[in-house]
């Protein structure tokens, strides 16, 4: 599967619940796959996705939050398995789109290309669910929103060429998403004197 | 063991800005604020990172989720930090109370602390973010709650430093923030 089609299987079954996607082909990709108000794109903060996603869904518990990573991403961040580890969050489900390549950046291999085992490392650091998926029909098994248990999906890609850019103003996406979150930030809203 | 009067206020000023939610990387001053807010401030949910640039992707995510955050770190995290700072919270305009125990300031005994113990300052000024020091355990309060609703209102994150004449009280050895 390409990483826009294992995007596509997230878009398809995450309905109103909100995606988080690291910078670079992550996001380009699921803007490409339905841009949505619950679309959160991150321009920069490599490495961060998941613990952006890891703080929504400690905030929310109410609503399952995705997260769209790189290999190359979580591995600048991999401190980040221990706390989900830690904290086990049921409602975060974070999807690792693993294409063994830095591909944003030239293609550059990973350590993953060389065996560094995601999966396992997330396993070791106490994650519930972990699983590792080649297939859409996979992917769209194991990341089903009817599960409970903070999970880490590897989901092993093909790279395919980013057809889209979304927005670049950070101020906005936030603002959409905090809306279509219903917690909508307290500036954008008026006050009654 | 007693809580110094210092830490008392940094929690009340936490408190008072509205935040909930205390990510931290541990610090041994930070120790005493952690204590008092596992003991007296129950509403308050502490959260252990494992380095200081995930604490502000996690608080990042506590916003986004409709939360205020505080940020807990020993200064020489700021350098661990900026990518987050200068990427994330900046340009998205996502605040958060930074609550930064410092090193390397007067007192300090560890020369590898100096050097980031001297730029915090400049750093936070360079980047744009506001920084208030704390300049007495009776002020902490106040101090921490102004520079946490005022980040909060603006949405731009603010930092709050506590000086190790504060929160160790040492005044002793040689002050390598005075001018040369």
């Amino acid at each position: 599967m390409t990483r826009l089609e294992a995007t596509r299987v997230i878009v398809g079954l995450a309905g109103d619940a909100p995606i988080v996607a690291s910078l670079g082909h992550p996001a380009y990709d699921l803007f490409a796959a339905g841009d949505r108000p619950g679309n959160f794109y991150t321009w920069g903060s490599m490495g961060l996705a998941s613990s952006i996603g890891l703080g929504l869904a400690l905030a929310r518990p109410d609503i399952r939050v995705f997260v769209l990573d790189g290999d190359g991403s979580l591995l600048m961040n991999l401190g980040s398995l221990a706390t989900i580890g830690l904290l086990r969050p049921a409602n975060l489900v974070l999807v690792v789109m693993d294409n063994e390549e830095y591909a944003t950046t030239g293609g550059q291999k990973t350590p993953t290309a060389h065996g560094a085992d995601l999966d396992a490392a997330a396993r070791a650091m106490g994650v519930p669910r972990t699983a590792t998926v080649r297939t859409a029909a996979e992917l769209g098994d194991v990341a089903r929103p009817d599960q409970e248990g903070a999970a880490v999906i590897i989901a092993k890609v093909r790279e395919s060429a980013p057809t889209a850019k979304p927005p670049l103003d950070g101020v906005f996406i936030k603002q959409r998403f905090m809306s279509a979150l219903g917690n909508p930030e307290s500036a954008t809203s008026g006050t009654v004197l | 063991m007693t809580t110094p009067a210092w830490a008392s206020g940094v929690c009340a000023g936490i408190h008072a800005a509205g935040s909930r939610d205390v990510v931290y990387v541990p610090d041994n001053p930070l120790s005493h604020v952690l204590r008092e807010l596992d003991a007296r401030f129950r509403d308050i949910r502490l959260l252990l990172a494992t380095r200081e640039e995930e604490a502000f992707g996690i608080a990042a995510g506590l916003y986004l989720g409709g939360r205020l955050p505080t940020v807990m770190l020993q200064s020489s995290g700021l350098g661990n930090s900026l990518n987050a700072l200068t990427s994330l919270l900046l340009p998205y305009e996502i605040p958060v109370l930074a609550v930064v125990s410092m090193r390397g300031d007067a007192g300090e005994w560890n020369a590898a602390q100096v050097p980031m113990g001297r730029a915090v300052r400049a750093i936070f000024d360079a980047i744009g973010v506001p920084h208030a020091t704390v300049e007495s355990a009776d002020s902490a309060g106040e101090t921490v709650r102004i520079a946490g609703t005022t980040a909060f209102g603006t949405r731009r994150m603010g930092a709050c430093l506590l000086p190790r004449r504060v929160t160790t009280g040492s005044q002793t050895g040689s002050d390598p923030v005075a001018p040369s």
